[in-house]
């Protein structure tokens, strides 16, 4: 029993090495080069898998590109410098956010025309309310006499009915 | 104007159904690639079979031919052997850009030619060999900076080593027809 414990012990021991192992801790020269891997990473889009982006992927493209990232920002080029890095190899694809081009541009445009949209609407019905307005009063203008006429027809005809 | 705006809410419908019904038969991995119209990068590779021998861009121009990105781990490159051989037999120049991943990188594995190389040999035997020679890139370096997501993937280059064509996935006769027969063919004249 205590043999068994023992080389429980060991075999987890063993493989609570090599899951470390698989960690690689890495070193930065400054905070803002961090910040800047940490942003890079978060904003690159895994071209293999779908909608994750390559802090997020362990695919083997994904960890490829972590590495350039890291390895281009320890070479201190700016954001710029390793999108326009990526976006060479893998396409607009690589970067979550997408650039302005005719192809893009009805993302702009869209929330725009629908703003539009709806402010037009929304006069169109004041103005139909308006003129509804107009019309309802136009009912109204039937002249009172002719009114207790009517009301009198009425009450007349409930009585006969009773 | 009230009956229009009636039929808004359908035509609204109407859109957004045929919008998604194309959607149903849109293929996810389809993409622009980056590097078409583009010369080959720039590199300097060993052979996988004789690693003293280096081949780099330069060398590889002169024939329009196919760089196939495959691996023995990954099982659709597998598939395609067979076809590709086929595609050999009728005088289709096919070089392999052997795409090498550790199969358990976090466990410490060792890259190891001799085996790689008695690996690929023996795949070659079972599967068909298509490949005039391949070029091993080892950590993924030339497969970078040809923007390969992942194996296979085949790049048409002509005689002076422009890509001509960039292909995600295998090549069946149905792709062939489609897509690269007729550049290829263009290319040979």
């Amino acid at each position: 029993m205590k043999t068994f414990f023992l080389s429980f012990l060991w075999f987890s021991l063993l493989f609570a090495a090599t899951a470390q192992a698989s960690q690689a801790l890495i070193e930065f020269q400054s905070p803002e080069q961090q910040a800047l891997f940490k942003e890079l990473t978060q904003e690159l889009r895994c071209p293999k898998c779908q909608n994750q982006n390559i802090a997020d992927s362990n695919a083997v493209v994904a960890v490829d590109m972590r590495n350039k990232t890291l390895e281009l920002v320890q070479q201190g080029q700016d954001k710029e410098q390793v999108l326009d890095y990526m976006k060479s190899r893998y396409g607009d694809f690589v970067h979550y956010q997408p650039p302005l081009n005719k192809f893009t541009l009805i993302l702009w445009l869209l929330p725009a025309l629908m703003a539009f949209g709806l402010v037009l609407v929304l006069l169109l019905r004041r103005r139909a309310e308006r003129s509804g307005a107009v019309t309802e009063s136009a009912e109204q203008a039937v002249p009172q006499p002719q009114l207790e006429q009517q009301l009198d027809q009425l009450i007349e005809q409930y009585r006969r009915k009773s | 104007m009230r009956k229009l705006a009636f039929f808004i809410p359908f035509v609204l419908f109407i859109g957004l159904s045929v919008f998604l019904f194309s959607g149903l038969f849109s293929d996810p991995m389809a993409r622009e690639s980056s590097v078409l119209n583009k010369p080959l990068p720039a590199f300097s590779l060993p052979d996988l079979q004789q690693p003293d021998n280096l081949w780099t861009a330069e060398k590889l121009k002169g024939k329009p031919y196919l760089l196939n990105v495959w691996g023995t781990w990954c099982v659709t490159c597998n598939a395609e052997l067979a076809y590709l051989t086929e595609l050999r037999e009728q005088g289709v120049m096919i070089i392999g850009l052997y795409y090498q991943q550790p199969s358990d990188a976090a466990f410490g594995e060792v890259f190891n030619l001799t085996a790689l190389q008695q690996e690929v040999k023996l795949k070659l035997e079972q599967q068909g060999d298509p490949y005039q020679w391949n070029i091993l890139d080892k950590d993924r370096t030339l497969i970078f900076d040809l923007g390969v997501t992942g194996a296979p993937e085949t790049f048409l280059i002509d005689t002076k080593g422009m890509i001509r064509y960039h292909h995600i996935g295998d090549i069946n006769p149905q792709v062939w027809q489609q897509k690269l027969a007729a550049a290829y063919q263009s290319l040979q004249e």
